[in-house]
């Protein structure tokens, strides 16, 4: 199994501030992308995303969390799944048990509806990566996953996947080739322009639609501050 | 590669890398202050003044070609008191204190422009040391020229003297300061240009447009903690079967 490099803590950083505090810049910020999705599909709809990036630590799983809780209040019911049966993070974020889940459901112990939980986010349900197989690439790549995501397309109205990165490990690819649209998550001055290109690469070799790609953790600049609050 | 740089991104470069050029500066400015106030010996100088005083034959209507002469003939003097010919009785006189070679380097002659003066420069660590050597080399070139030219046209105008409380000529330590302070900032800003182009990680929209020809959905600032409330109010439902209980 591909193990993961660590690029340092960004515990803190993982937060849902879409919920916590609607009114803050990223929030905001969040909502433009919702926008940005709905609008980058003209001729086909948007339902099932998968949010990755090229390295570890680059921020997917605070972006999808929190690209989740801006469908739910936009009044989609929305699905996040933690697909990254390797080192899962959406029950921590959540503040859930990680007994069951995704794994569960790919290796037919359990079904769609016996595993979700609430986020305490209206519309939003959450699906944590279940007890962490040996296979999670083979997992994603079986019969029981086209299965799932059927499923999950017809209860839910978006479902966003939180994959591992592109290059560590093949589940990226093999989800995104699986759903309708991919989105690249570069975090500003970590993620290296060759890798972000390679990333791009792997998931252009199969076939997915990547929707675009979601600067993160972008530093303030003096002269940029026309992204305040507008309302108040 | 192919790049493409605005003046913006080149002052926004300066801007972020503002404390290594600075400190660049500083350093060099310091270094060249104790190099010139601690390190080097301060050099004198002495000059003796000889007037060259070609005898006029006319002197009514002086040609184009005497002028011309004129010239050579304090270029040729220039050479003279710079040959071993002098230097040897120079080095002589002050007790063989020093070779010819060494006085062919401390001496420097120089001709006035456009005139019959030659400077003779002595540079030395004791402005006593150069002010003697000047006028010594000013005395011996004197009398040697009667004898190798045949002329007697050469006066000493004004011999070297030590005023009180001369200053060194060398180390200007401004100068040098000056200098490094110059020589810091470009080194700081070369150096500041390169780091920038080595660091090849993804900063902007435009880098992500440029690099990875992706639309952009957006930018998440980096989130200010005083923007997250530490208690995050997940007001948690029982696991329900599928039909959705969405709460308040």
């Amino acid at each position: 199994m591909a193990a993961k490099k660590n690029k340092g803590s960004n515990q803190h950083m993982r937060n849902l501030i879409a919920h916590a505090n609607p009114k803050a810049v990223a929030a905001e910020q969040y909502r433009t992308i919702r926008t940005n999705i709905q609008f980058s599909a003209v001729d086909q709809e948007i339902q099932t995303i998968v949010v990755t990036s090229s390295g570890a630590g680059e921020g997917k799983s605070t972006t999808a969390a929190n690209m989740a809780i801006v469908f739910a209040q936009a009044g989609k019911r929305t699905l996040l799944v933690d697909a990254d049966m390797r080192k899962p993070t959406v029950h921590y974020t959540f503040s859930l048990i990680n007994s069951r889940g995704l794994s569960n459901i790919l290796t037919r112990q359990n079904r769609l509806e016996e595993v979700v939980e609430e986020s305490g986010i209206e519309k939003l349900q959450v699906l944590t990566s279940g007890i962490i197989p040996p296979n999670p690439s083979e997992l994603l790549d079986s019969r029981s996953m086209d299965q799932f995501i059927q499923q999950a397309r017809e209860s839910y109205d978006v479902v966003i996947f939180d994959a591992p990165p592109v290059l560590a490990v093949t589940d990226a690819q093999v989800l995104a080739s699986r759903c309708d649209g991919t989105i690249l998550v570069v975090r500003s001055r970590v993620a290296d322009k060759e890798k972000a290109v390679k990333a791009k690469e792997q998931l252009l070799a199969v076939k997915t639609k990547i929707l675009g790609v979601i600067l993160n953790d972008k530093k303030v600049e003096a002269g940029d501050d026309y992204y305040y609050y507008y309302g108040e | 590669m192919e790049e493409t740089i605005s003046l913006k991104e080149l002052f926004t470069v300066l801007k972020k890398r503002f404390m290594l050029i600075v400190s660049f500066a500083v350093i060099a400015v310091l270094l060249a202050g104790l190099y010139s106030f601690l390190i080097v010996t301060p050099m004198y100088q002495s000059t003796t003044q000889l007037l060259v005083n070609q005898e006029q034959t006319e002197a009514a209507n002086v040609q184009v070609s005497d002028i011309q002469a004129n010239l050579q003939l304090i270029n040729t003097y220039s050479g003279i008191i710079k040959s071993p010919a002098i230097l040897e009785q120079v080095s002589t006189q002050l007790d063989n204190e020093l070779t010819v070679a060494q006085l062919n380097s401390k001496i420097t002659v120089a001709n006035e422009q456009n005139s019959q003066l030659v400077n003779v420069t002595i540079e030395d660590e004791d402005p006593y040391k150069a002010a003697e050597i000047a006028n010594l080399t000013a005395e011996v070139f004197q009398t040697e020229i009667v004898e190798l030219m045949n002329v007697n046209n050469v006066n000493i105008l004004s011999p070297a003297v030590v005023s009180d409380n001369q200053s060194p000529v060398s180390p200007q330590p401004f100068l040098n300061m000056a200098i490094a302070l110059v020589v810091g900032l470009m080194i700081g800003v070369g150096l500041s240009f390169l780091l920038e182009y080595l660091d090849n990680s993804v900063k902007t929209e435009e880098d992500i447009e440029k690099v990875l020809d992706l639309p952009l959905l957006g930018v998440i600032n980096t989130m200010d903690n005083k923007d997250v409330p530490n208690q995050l109010h997940l007001q948690k439902k029982s696991v329900g079967s599928r039909s959705e209980q969405y709460g308040s």
